[in-house]
């Protein structure tokens, strides 16, 4: 026989928590799993709270086309690429993903969250904006020199298309820096 | 099953000791009062609910978020990706294929120390979508597996990309390729087990 003890909780959760378990068997099982996964998720290291908070990015992050592949093998295969058939049309490339997906969030908050969020390779990435200027930098221990000049293409592509214009950049291993003016709608 | 408290604002709920003893650990580890922790549990109990979801299943997805992560891996947009790779395979499939099979053995060396179930948590990963796999289909007949993964969005070189990714994982889980088939968008793996009975009939 499991021993039992008692709970107190918030009366309005006990009776939400009541109606849901009746549709779904009885209250002891459903608590009983509740509390179970709870403990699950503090095993994970986390609270309930944030892996319900994440569940979107899954989801957001296959909406928007995202594919995660091991860093190493992305790199290795832009490098290559690089040799192979030089880094403007590399460049180039990664400019139009970049409109795409400032096109797709269409907000640069929202962009620059999407990138915070599955860029996993990216160690930092803040954004100021004072008036019609808005300053990026992007830090990342892991990227190479090559690497790191076509992901600050990547983000050109999406602010042009957001309607910054680039104004300023510094872009050396791991370190980007880009500053952007509000375009004018003419 | 619940009974009223003294407080008119409180409920009693009965729930199994040992539980209640890891969640009053866990409370004290958190700085939080058992009472307060224990709203928080049931608020996110709730929450789920009202996102058609059980507590256990997203706790799974975000356990498969947190291999990704422990593998290293980063988000590649998915034409800039398949450009890579359409780019490099002609020059160097056979070296493409090893860097993936690897890749795959890695992820089921780490199934197999981190979960119970490791085959269970690997088609868990591959049916998560974050691999670009829209659809896992997996039999199981006594040690045997078939493993059958749809995508219409996944090109001829990542096709057979994934196809050796999933050997090399397989292969580290204590399995060996008994049929691969591999067509566009479409994986048609099937592997047996070196201690299954079906293996010993092969």
């Amino acid at each position: 026989m499991v021993k039992r003890k008692l709970l107190a909780a918030r009366v309005d959760l006990a009776d939400k928590i009541s109606e849901i378990a009746s549709r779904k068997g009885t209250l002891y099982d459903y608590v009983n799993d509740v509390l179970e996964q709870a403990i699950r998720a503090e095993e994970l290291g986390v609270t309930l709270k944030k892996v319900l908070d994440d569940r979107w990015l899954i989801k957001s992050a296959r909406d928007a086309g995202f594919i995660m592949v091991p860093e190493k093998i992305f790199y290795d295969l832009t490098e290559d690429a690089c040799k192979n058939i030089g880094k403007e049309r590399l460049r180039k490339l990664w400019y139009e993903t970049g409109e795409w997906y400032g096109k797709y969030y269409d907000d640069l908050d929202r962009f620059v969250d999407a990138v915070r969020k599955y860029f996993w390779d990216v160690l930092e990435l803040t954004l100021s904006e004072e008036g019609e200027i808005v300053s990026l930098t992007c830090l990342s221990s892991k990227f190479s020199e090559v690497y790191t000049e076509l992901f600050s293409n990547f983000l050109e592509g999406a602010l042009d298309a957001l309607e910054y214009s680039l104004e300023e950049s510094e872009v050396s291993k791991g370190i980007i820096r880009m500053r952007f003016v509000k375009s004018k709608g003419e | 099953m619940m009974s009223r408290d003294d407080s008119r604002e409180k409920k009693l709920i009965r729930a199994p000791a040992d539980l209640v003893a890891k969640l009053n650990e866990a409370a004290n580890r958190e700085g939080k009062t058992f009472y307060s922790y224990v709203s928080e549990v049931l608020e996110q109990a709730v929450r789920a609910y009202e996102m058609g979801r059980s507590l256990k299943e997203i706790i799974d997805v975000y356990e498969i978020l947190e291999v990704h992560r422990d593998a290293g891996t980063t988000a590649a947009p998915r034409d800039v990706l398949d450009y890579l790779i359409k780019t490099a395979y002609g020059k160097n499939s056979e070296n493409l294929e090893k860097l993936w099979y690897q890749s795959g053995r890695w992820y089921g060396v780490y199934f197999k120390e981190r979960f119970k179930d490791s085959v269970d948590g690997f088609v868990r990963l591959l049916r998560d979508g974050r691999l670009g796999i829209d659809q896992v289909i997996m039999k199981n007949d006594d040690g045997m597996i078939e493993l059958r993964c749809v995508s219409a969005f996944l090109s001829q070189e990542r096709t057979l990309l994934m196809g050796n990714f999933i050997e090399g994982a397989m292969h580290s889980l204590g399995y060996k390729t008994k049929e691969r088939e591999f067509f566009r968008g479409i994986i048609r793996l099937t592997f047996y087990s070196e201690h299954s009975s079906s293996s010993k009939q092969s």
